[in-house]
């Protein structure tokens, strides 16, 4: 009799525990985005793609210090990026690698750096030196996107690597 | 005597449960921000802010077509804001008027109203449609911004209404 009272009296702590902090958190994280992670994480990184794009076109029009809010548009991305790809959240329509959630450190480190490198894009364009901007942006490519797509992003048709030339064969 | 194990078991029961709860949500969803709901909200609206002058001076440029990864930042950032205002967090450095909590619907509401007409104006901008994007733009500051700071907002110095004189 005794049990049973003392295992209710766990059972109710536990429930008012899960209540209280479920409240507590629901107003503060508001559910973000639609809950397919695939989607979403594809809809942010087009607009990191579309962002960089549009800072590509700034600078080719001499024109430096717009870059600034492109370059802080993706490194607020990156913050978001690695709560995107949760455990599991591979799909036929997702280019992400296994490799992902096996170098789950490296691969947060690829986003961190990400991070830090739109965060000197940004640094650079709102110094208005459009070379300063321009020698940031001409290392960008490889240096903020490809060291995480090249080794955790399937890549796009066009951009993998020829095949290689068919050996003749010899006599 | 027979109440205190009981209690210990009530205690016990809620930090276990707490303990699983705390397990879960750190592995499903990493952290998002810095934990600083001020700063991080501070940080995302000025760059809702460079957007929509990036969105005019394009605009303006002649170029109403090319502001659709603009209005997709705008979108994409509305959907974050209710997120960035747990209840208690107005402090001093926030212009976040109480309101905020008062009529949570409310100022849910309006930040979908900016989700929705950000998503408008970028399904205008890329059909390349310039004489809507222009139009959208005409009224985005009062439909949009306007809808959610005139409320819920403190407004800054300058756009407080001048001093009736003596």
């Amino acid at each position: 009799m005794q049990i049973k009272h003392v295992k209710s009296a766990v059972a109710l702590g536990s429930l008012v525990a899960l209540a209280l902090a479920s409240s507590a958190t629901g107003q503060s994280t508001t559910k973000l985005w639609t809950g397919d992670p695939v989607a979403d994480r594809q809809r942010l990184m087009k607009l990191n793609g579309a962002s960089w794009a549009d800072a590509q076109a700034k600078l080719k029009a001499g024109n430096a210090e717009a870059v600034a809010v492109n370059a802080e548009t993706m490194a607020l991305i990156a913050t978001q990026i690695v709560a995107l790809f949760p455990e599991g959240s591979l799909t036929d329509k997702s280019k992400a690698k296994p490799e992902i959630w096996q170098k789950w450190p490296e691969f947060e480190a690829a986003v961190k750096n990400f991070g830090s490198q739109a965060d000197k894009l940004k640094d650079a364009a709102r110094t208005k030196d459009l070379a300063a901007t321009e020698a940031v942006a001409k290392e960008f490519g490889r240096q903020a996107c490809g060291t995480c797509h090249t080794p955790f992003r399937v890549p796009p048709p066009q951009q993998q690597a020829p095949a290689p030339p068919q050996l003749q064969p010899t006599r | 005597m027979k109440l205190r194990p009981m209690r210990t078991a009530v205690i016990l029961g809620g930090l276990v449960a707490l303990a699983a709860v705390g397990c879960a949500t750190t592995a499903k969803s990493p952290t998002i921000g810095t934990g600083d709901p001020v700063a991080d909200r501070q940080r995302l609206m000025k760059n809702v802010g460079a957007n929509w002058a990036d969105i005019q001076n394009k605009v303006k440029a002649g170029a109403p077509e090319t502001v659709a990864v603009n209005a997709e930042a705008l979108s994409l950032h509305a959907q974050r804001i209710p997120s960035l205002f747990p209840v208690g967090s107005g402090t001093d450095k926030s212009k976040a008027k109480p309101d905020i909590w008062q009529k949570w619907p409310e100022f849910e509401a309006a930040a979908k109203n900016l989700e929705n007409r950000s998503a408008t104006l970028r399904d205008q901008a890329t059909a390349k449609d310039g004489a809507a994007v222009t139009a959208t733009v005409g009224t985005f500051g009062r439909d949009a911004c306007g809808a959610c700071h005139t409320p819920f907002r403190v407004p800054p110095p300058q756009q407080q209404p001048a001093q009736p004189r003596s």
